[in-house]
This record gives C-alpha cells, sequence and structure tokens, in this order.
C-alpha cells in the first residue's frame, strides 16, 4: 500500500490490489481465510486472528478452467470463483470456509476442494427455512465450525475475544451505514462505483483496518467539494453480487447515480447488527440464520402460517427496501442478475411484484458475468431511463 | 425545417429525412459493416442528396441503434427502445406491443398512448434473431428472401426441437437426409423462431395491437408463425427496417418544436458531417 494514502485513495488502492495486503499479513505468519459469501460468519475468524477474505469472482477474466469441474448452464459467479481458484489466484489462502448459501454455492465450494488442497476447510449448513428446528440446528452448525477453527489454529475462541470480535464487526456495519447515509443527499455525497470500491476494499483487510478505512473515507466524503454530480435518476439496484466498478458505472453513465443498493456486494451485510446475547453463539445464530435477508431462505409474514397474503408477505419480506426507496429517494429500481441465480431468480418476480405496488418504475435485466455484457447492458439502461424520464 | 434519424443496426444502417410535417424526403438502407459505421456520414450525404438538401438544413439529428455512439454529428443519441416504439406508435396509432427482430436482436416493446412503458431484449443468442435465418437458408441453399414464400407452402411443419442456431443447424441436416419436405423445414424454422421471441416478449404480457418490424418481419413466413405463437393478428409497416430511423427523426422534431414552443435555444452540438475517428 503507498504509504500514507488514506480514505478514498486507499480504497481504490485495495480495490485495484486485492490480495496485497493478505500476502503481506500472511508473510508475518497470519492465515489467510477465503469465504465467498455473506453467510460465513467472519465473527469467528477474527476472534482467532484469522484475516477473512473474501472469494470474489473476476468478470474480465474468460472462464476456461472451471469448465473441468461445474457445468456451463451454472451461477457464473461460482464458475468464475472456482477458475480463479484452478489459475492459482487464491493460492496464498491458508483454508477457507463456505455456506449453503445456494446450491450452486456449495456445488462450487465441494469440487474447488476436491481440485484445491488448502490446510483447512469447512462448510457451513444453513437451513433453508426459518421454522422450528432451524434455529437450533443452525447453532449446532455454528457449535462446529467453532470446533473446526478452534483445532486448526490450535486456539479456543474465548467469550471475550468473540466479544470484541463481534463488537468490532458491528461497528464495521454502524459504519457502513454511516457511508450509505452520505447518499441521501441530492446529488450523493459518494458515487455507486466509489461505494463498491470501498466494501470490497473492507472484504479484503481485516477488520480493524476496514474501520479505520471507513473512518477515514467518510471524513473526507463529508467533506469533499469534488463529490458526484447531480443526474436526473437516482437508482436503487437489487440483485446478486455486484463486484466490478465498470459494471456500477456502466449504470450510472451521466444519467444516474446509484443512491442504494440491495445485493450480496453492497449494503447486504451491514444492514442490522449482531445481537450481544449471554450466549455470544445465539446472537450470531440469529444474524445469519434471521437477520440476513437474501432470498436464499424462504420467509413467511408469519412463522408457521400458511395462509396466503400476497400483499402482507411482500411486505414482510421486502418492506425494508420500500424503506430505502423512501430515505433514499430513489425514482427507480434495476433489478439485475448475473444469470443462472436460481435463489434471486425465483425471488424476483415477486420483488417485481412489490415494486409495482409501490409504484416505483422498475426493469430487469439478466446478463453474462463478462467485460463485453456491460455494453449491450447500457442500452437497456438508457432504455429504462428514457422510460422514466428525469426525476421530478 | 428538416430532421434526421439515423438508425445504425448491428447489421443495417437505417436513414430517413423528415421536413416539418412529418413527411419522409428520404429514405435509404443499408448494409452497417465495419466500414459504414465509420461512414455514417457518407450514408447521410446520400440521404441528403436524395432530398436534395445541405447538412446545413437539417435542424436536428438523433442517432440511435446499436452503432448511435458511432455518430460524431448527432445532436443527440436515444436508445433504439424509444425510437423503434415512437416509430411505431407513429405508423399504428393503437399499437400496445411491438416486436422488432433485427439481424442480430430482438425486441419487445411495451407501449401505451404512443409512450414506451416497459421492454425486453436480446442481444446475446443468435437464436431469435435474424441471423438464426441467415445461417439456415445458406444451410438449406436458399437465398433468405426465399424463405417465406417457400413456407407458405407447408402442409405441416416439421418440429425443430432446438432453438439454437448451430443445433438447429444440424437437425435441419438430419430432416433434410430423411427425406421431408423442404417447405415443411423451412415452416419448422419460422416456428422455432417466431416460438422463442414470443416467449421472451410474453414476460410484457402481450396485448393487441401487435405489431412487427425489422429485417425479419419481411418474411411472410415468420409473420405467420408469429400469429400462430402468440395468438393475435400481426401488423406489419410498409418498410419495417425503417421504424427506428422514423422515430428518431420524430423524437428529433419533438425535441425542437418543445424547445421553441417553451422560447429555450435547442440544445445542439457544434457539428459537422464528419466521420467517426476512433478507428483511426
Ligand atoms: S445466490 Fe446466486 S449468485 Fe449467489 S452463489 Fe448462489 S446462484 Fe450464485
Amino acid at each position: 500500500m503507498t504509504q500514507g494514502s488514506k480514505g478514498l485513495a486507499k480504497a481504490k488502492e485495495v480495490y485495484e490490489d486485492r490480495s496485497r495486503r493478505a500476502k503481506e499479513l500472511k508473510a508475518e505468519g497470519r492465515k489467510i481465510i477465503g469465504y465467498p459469501c455473506i453467510y460465513v460468519p467472519l465473527e469467528m475468524m477474527t476472534a482467532l486472528d484469522l484475516v477473512p477474505y473474501r472469494i470474489y469472482g473476476d468478470m474480465r477474466e474468460p472462464i476456461t478452467e472451471a469448465d473441468r469441474g461445474l457445468q456451463t448452464a451454472f451461477c457464473a459467479i461460482m464458475r468464475s470463483c472456482l477458475d480463479l481458484g484452478l489459475k492459482g489466484k487464491y493460492d496464498f489462502l491458508d483454508g477457507f470456509v463456505a455456506a449453503h448459501s445456494c446450491d450452486p454455492q456449495e456445488k462450487a465450494v465441494r469440487v474447488w476442494a476436491s481440485l484445491i488442497e488448502h490446510p483447512y476447510t469447512h462448510f457451513l449448513d444453513v437451513p433453508g427455512t426459518l421454522q422450528a428446528g432451524s434455529w437450533e440446528y443452525f447453532k449446532g452448525q455454528l457449535t462446529a465450525l467453532k470446533k473446526t477453527l478452534e483445532s486448526f489454529t490450535g486456539k479456543i475462541i474465548t467469550q471475550t475475544r468473540l466479544r470484541e470480535a463481534i463488537e468490532a464487526h458491528n461497528l464495521q456495519r454502524a459504519l457502513v451505514r454511516e457511508l450509505y447515509d452520505l447518499r441521501k443527499p441530492d446529488p450523493p455525497l459518494i458515487s455507486g462505483a466509489e461505494t463498491l470500491q470501498v466494501i470490497k476494499a473492507l472484504t479484503s483487510i481485516p477488520v480493524e483496518e476496514g474501520n479505520e478505512l471507513l473512518r477515514q473515507v467518510i471524513t473526507e466524503v463529508k467533506k469533499r467539494k469534488n463529490g458526484p454530480q447531480k443526474k436526473p435518476a437516482r437508482l436503487l439496484v437489487w440483485g446478486n453480487t455486484m463486484d466490478d466498478i465498470a459494471h456500477v458505472e456502466t449504470i450510472e453513465g451521466d444519467e444516474a447515480n446509484i443512491v442504494m443498493d440491495d445485493h450480496c456486494g453492497g449494503s447486504r451485510a451491514y444492514r442490522t447488527d449482531v445481537e450481544l446475547t449471554e450466549d455470544l453463539l445465539d446472537g450470531l445464530t440469529d444474524y445469519y440464520l434471521v437477520k440476513l435477508i437474501p432470498p436464499r431462505t424462504f420467509r413467511v409474514a408469519v412463522l408457521g402460517e400458511t395462509k396466503k397474503d400476497w400483499a402482507a408477505d411482500l411486505e414482510s419480506r421486502f418492506g425494508y427496501i420500500g424503506e430505502y426507496i423512501k430515505g433514499w429517494d430513489v425514482n427507480g429500481v434495476i433489478m439485475q442478475l448475473v444469470r443462472y441465480c436460481d435463489p434471486h431468480g425465483f425471488e424476483q418476480p415477486a420483488i417485481k411484484d412489490y415494486f409495482d405496488s409501490l409504484g416505483i418504475p422498475n426493469t430487469y435485466l439478466e446478463h453474462d458475468y463478462s467485460e463485453g455484457a456491460l455494453a449491450p447492458l447500457r442500452t437497456r439502461v438508457q432504455g429504462f431511463l428514457e422510460v422514466i424520464g428525469p426525476k421530478a | 425545417m428538416y430532421f434526421a434519424g439515423v438508425d445504425i443496426g448491428s447489421t443495417m444502417t437505417k436513414i430517413v429525412v423528415m421536413d416539418g410535417a412529418g413527411n419522409i424526403c428520404s429514405r435509404i438502407v443499408g448494409p452497417t459493416g465495419p466500414e459504414h459505421r465509420r461512414l455514417a456520414n457518407e450514408v447521410l450525404t446520400q440521404a441528403l442528396e436524395q432530398a436534395n438538401l445541405s447538412f446545413g438544413q437539417i435542424d436536428y439529428v438523433v442517432a440511435t441503434g446499436y452503432g448511435r455512439v458511432n455518430v460524431p454529428f448527432a445532436d443527440r443519441q436515444i436508445t433504439e427502445l424509444t425510437c423503434h416504439a415512437r416509430g411505431v406508435a407513429s405508423l399504428f396509432p393503437t399499437v400496445r406491443t411491438a416486436i422488432d427482430i433485427g439481424g442480430q436482436d430482438a425486441k419487445g416493446l411495451k407501449i401505451k398512448d404512443g409512450k414506451l412503458l416497459d421492454f425486453v431484449m436480446n442481444d446475446k443468442c443468435a437464436a431469435g434473431t435474424g441471423r438464426f435465418l441467415e445461417v439456415l437458408a445458406d444451410t438449406l441453399g436458399l437465398e433468405l428472401d426465399d424463405l417465406g414464400g417457400i413456407s407458405l407452402e407447408s402442409t405441416k411443419k416439421v418440429p425443430i426441437s432446438s432453438t439454437c442456431t448451430i443445433f438447429a443447424q444440424q437437425e435441419v441436416i438430419a430432416r433434410i437426409s430423411e427425406g421431408l419436405p423442404l417447405e415443411d423445414i423451412v415452416a419448422g424454422l419460422h416456428n422455432a423462431l417466431a416460438g422463442r421471441v414470443a416467449r421472451m416478449v410474453q414476460r410484457l404480457r402481450v396485448e393487441p395491437d401487435v405489431v412487427l418490424t425489422g429485417g425479419v418481419a419481411k418474411n411472410i413466413g415468420v409473420v405467420k408463425a408469429m400469429k400462430e405463437n402468440l395468438g393475435y393478428k400481426i401488423l406489419v409497416p410498409p418498410d419495417p427496417l425503417l421504424t427506428g430511423a422514423i422515430g428518431a427523426a420524430i423524437l428529433g422534431k419533438e425535441i425542437t418544436s418543445k424547445a421553441m414552443a417553451e422560447g429555450v435555444p435547442i440544445e445542439r452540438k457544434e457539428r459537422h458531417l464528419e466521420e467517426v475517428t476512433f478507428f483511426k
């Protein structure tokens, strides 16, 4: 990292050379643990001084090697992750923890584990529904993860260390929310592309360093004069993972600011906090099973209720996005999905109904996970912006 | 006053010059090709000659289509989605669904009161576009323009199970070797194409009137198959390739009239009829 670079400049540096800090820390003797999705409880790793490092795909790298393990009509993000793994781009990892966020992810990481040797791997099962028994089962899963992490490191996760780790990660969540609040003014004080850069940086460095970075970014952004321009549209993007700023810039262009997001590479992991319960595993169970809201978990308005009240159901599942739309003064929603994502694909018609019920203009864009897919995406986004017209 | 709509599609370039009353003074349709993409200025020059006009007499130029960014002399770029919707609605004011099947893409537009409400687009896979028919006409040794007429002779269309261009090609070869009648195979291909596009457009909840545009709309066999797949009568404009360019010219005219009515200067670029330079 360049000496002295701070705030947004530092976030950009980390974004552009993600693994650099992890490799430095590894050289100092720290162990780096990869994780592909937001269902992995980073708090436990932090409590053991492990460095969690998010595994992303790369839409700029053509997928060639992954064909050995995964079929082509398959979540392209996971295919790309495996491809990079097989090309040695994640060789510095000491291990990884994956979660059953969806079937493609489970399959991809099992193939990964069978083709790439790591000293440590753990797979966390996450129930797909919230019903009697889910909670206890998932707490058991967290207990099992704790054990394998402890035996890998030869250390015990003490209550004190776990509490400190949860506090550090909660602080990160609060700081990210504070950063997102800076997108409420018109024009927003920070662009969608810059925000993505920050989030991706956070998932590449230890939590304390991330929190320091966030403090610097927030201070800088609050008083900057060179922020984004006012543009005709204020958009919210919903979908699976956005992980490349070119993708965000394709949507923003000259006509739109992305002011809020709900996807796995954005606000989702920071929306709420882990409660500091007496048995800390209870708070973690509750957070990762109940409070995280990606579409992979089936939810009904009232637990156990089977009566169908579509409007109430939509409100209970997506009400928080309605709050985003109001709070961030959004005038258009783009639902964007990288192809072959079943969890989000199944959710999309329902969430569209929800946006329609709010009367908020929306469009659905499905695309490939490649740089070349961005130009045609531009036409669709522009077409949508022409349909909604400038913000009143 | 005069307005130009320049629609640079992936396969064809279309230009319409329109006067203040909405009459079309000239129209040009020619292949886009790598050279033409650079030379949109030359195509416009031809259109101007046809209309007996000079570039200075054109009050507003709107560029649209896949290559809209390659028109340095355009005052504004508007997507083909909006331009097609406007163009189709000017020809068929009661249109609610427009389907445009071009050389390398297909789109469905939902329109109400002349305005675009929603759209779907396939710009990825050749199946469901004109390219599908081009490849298969070639496989069958037929001229693209003859496919429509031939298919009308069919009494029993051959089901083509795959809508992937490459697999359809293999399937067609297998059917030929089985000795099935050519017209039935061609009718089967039209049905495969129309079915694929219809399924995409159904996402918009198709309502009549339905208008079909783009080069493929010239194929009577596809129009018929589209009708069978959607269950609605299909309207086709006399010049189905031109709707985007017509829409672009109309939008240019509307932008100009609005600015004049509001008494604000027309936002226009300092422009010259020049070729795009990024290839150099
Ligand atoms: S949720 Fe979707 S994008 Fe994420 S891993 Fe699963 S299939 Fe891929």
